[in-house]
């Protein structure tokens, strides 16, 4: 049928990913007992700079060849895909990043050496990835800074919607170089600091992370269910909020309008930050009241345009382990008394909110529920 | 059969014209503080956007296979101090939130999305199955300068942006659909080739365009 129904909600029928810490079942142990992947880095990697908190995966450094220092993580996450004739036309793959092979063109510029120019473009690292995983040719890119991932199951839901695709991989992954660590040094949110996502203390600080994740959406096999996903974009300035809070309230109606009646826990974007930290915590509060908020970035780090389908993966993970990490970092006195610092039980609760925001004042979200 | 129906279309092919020029071509579309900081990506994707008139509701799909490259080329120009404003400026889907920023129009989807030769086609698509009644298609390039030289940037400056409706209203421009073949074709038949600058030509051209989707699928762009 080549038709889209409004009640089609698409399930997940495997999720997966890869960070500092390992692979999934690791990160989320990692997580559990409270620890980081983060060490002090020089914020422009050999060229110097401040120290800043990085969780690079192993064997890499903020200099290391792009694309080819992603291949181990690849490889690793590659294991956990389940096998099927991804990137053909009943099996597409929507791949999302937000900084693609952009660290390739940096070392263009300080090496000079144009060997490095090669998938440094979006497209280029894309099929540059496509070839390494062995995909066909049906992948799709998007790239919405750290709202990206959820772009990718959205348009993977409505493919399936549709009828377009049996089953969808959703494939997010950043890497880190001096790019995009020196851009968010210069933006001054990433700096000698290590982040405590919704503390309540005097100067906000976020750490960034490389991981590579996926997820197979499916109309109807697997034990999760993508209950909603909503998207909202404020547009208010670049790299802020509407100080009201109104751009969280508007991307939390529907989340909330989906979970009535569902007993649900958050799983928030976290950075670390204090005004968007703030703001994203008390919004949640007065929309899910006394429902459990975690972030796990600091852990991690920021996973810029993966984080959505990284924390999706450790969120199923949390459920089919039974227990939740909680939020990594933080330990003193919150914005908000639902900020879980200790892991909790995942047994009675239904599902999860999963939140993500990016520059634009962007909000994506989504609730996931058992089957 | 999914079909929209192309209710108005903007072309904004700016030629040779300097980004100072274009920036002064447009300064009342943009309030003026907005306006000194915008790309010329911006200004064109700004335009193009301006005749299709964005509401909230209206999901916005932003195609550009190299997006913000002036923004990017100085950004990385601007190592080993990174200019914080580069950097914001260098990202992918900037082209389309300058404009929107500008004007403070909120949006509930935005999609931006990249790609090389199948990306027209995976944004048409895009839009045929988001489920509002309206949806915008907009997209552009701007020409680049070093980066042009390494054939990693786009040699021509241009933006567009397309209106389609669920019904059609009034006197539309024509109509883009998606449906099965009844004849399957050859397994290895893939998706045309088309490059963004050679769809922006078709639309200029207000040039048809059949290709296959998938084996027994097929997208049409018609117009009246």
């Amino acid at each position: 049928m080549l038709a889209l129904r409004s009640d089609f909600r698409p399930r997940i029928a495997a999720s997966g990913c890869v960070t500092a810490f390992g692979a999934t079942e690791v990160t989320h142990r990692c997580l559990l007992h409270g620890r980081r992947a983060l060490q002090d880095v020089p914020c422009l990697g050999n060229a110097g700079g401040d120290p800043v908190p990085l969780a690079l995966v192993p064997n890499r450094t903020l200099d290391s060849p792009v694309p080819g220092s992603w291949t181990d993580s690849l490889n690793q996450l590659r294991a956990e895909i389940p096998d099927a004739p991804w990137g053909t036309d009943r099996h597409p793959v929507f791949v999302t990043s937000s900084n693609f092979g952009a660290g390739g063109l940096y070392q263009f510029r300080q090496s000079g050496c144009s060997t490095d120019l090669s998938d440094s473009t979006p497209f280029g690292s894309v099929a540059w990835i496509a070839r390494h995983m062995r995909w066909g040719t049906t992948v799709s890119a998007s790239s919405h800074a750290c709202v990206s991932a959820h772009l990718g199951l959205l348009q993977a839901s409505r493919y399936l919607e549709a009828g377009l695709a049996d089953r969808a991989l959703v494939f997010s992954f950043d890497y880190l170089s001096p790019f995009v660590v020196g851009g968010f040094h210069a933006l001054k949110i990433l700096n000698r600091d290590w982040p405590a996502p919704y503390e309540d203390r005097a100067g906000g600080a976020v750490a960034l992370g490389d991981a590579v994740a996926f997820a197979i959406l499916t109309r109807d096999e697997g034990d999760y269910l993508l209950a909603e996903q909503q998207l909202y974009n404020e547009m208010h300035h670049f790299t802020g909020n509407l100080p009201s809070g109104e751009g969280f309230r508007q991307s939390l109606a529907v989340l909330a309008t989906a979970a009535a009646g569902r007993q649900v826990w958050c799983k928030g974007h976290g950075t670390g930050t204090l005004d968007a930290g703030k703001l994203e915590a008390e919004s949640l509060r007065a929309t899910f009241p006394g429902c459990p908020l975690v972030g796990w970035k600091g852990g991690i780090g920021h996973t810029l345009g993966s984080c959505g389908l990284v924390e999706l993966a450790l969120v199923l993970r949390s459920f089919a382990r039974g227990e939740a990490p909680g939020t990594v970092g933080t330990s003193a006195r919150c914005f908000v008394d639902e900020v879980a610092t200790k892991p909790f039980s995942t047994a009675s609760y239904e599902g999860a909110v999963c939140l993500s925001n990016a520059f634009g004042g962007a909000h994506a979200g989504l609730l996931v529920t058992h089957a | 059969m999914l079909e929209r129906f192309i209710q108005s279309l903007h072309v904004e092919d700016v030629g040779e014209e300097s980004p100072p020029d274009t920036r002064e071509r447009m300064k009342t579309l943009f309030p003026r503080n907005s306006l000194r900081r915008m790309t010329q990506l911006g200004l064109v994707v700004g335009r193009a956007l301006a005749h299709v008139q964005p509401k909230r509701e209206d999901p916005l799909i932003y195609v550009s296979s190299y997006g913000e490259t002036r923004g990017l080329e100085a950004y990385l120009e601007s190592f080993p101090s990174p200019s914080p404003t580069l950097f914001q400026t260098s990202i992918h889907p900037c082209g389309a939130q300058q404009p929107l920023v500008a004007w403070q129009q909120p949006l509930d989807e935005f999609h931006a999305m990249t790609g090389d030769g199948d990306l027209a086609l995976r944004g048409l698509v895009t839009a045929l199955l988001a489920p509002a009644s309206r949806v915008l298609l907009c997209g552009g390039e701007e020409k680049g300068t070093w980066l042009l030289a390494h054939r990693l940037a786009s040699p021509r400056t241009f933006a567009f942006a397309l209106a389609l409706t669920r019904e059609p209203v009034g006197d539309f421009y024509g109509r883009i659909s998606l449906e099965r073949r009844h004849t399957t074709r050859a397994a290895s038949a893939d998706p045309a080739v088309e490059a963004l600058p050679d769809f922006f030509n078709r639309l200029i051209a207000r040039q048809g365009w059949t290709t296959p989707v998938q084996q027994d699928l097929e997208l049409t762009m018609e117009w009246k």
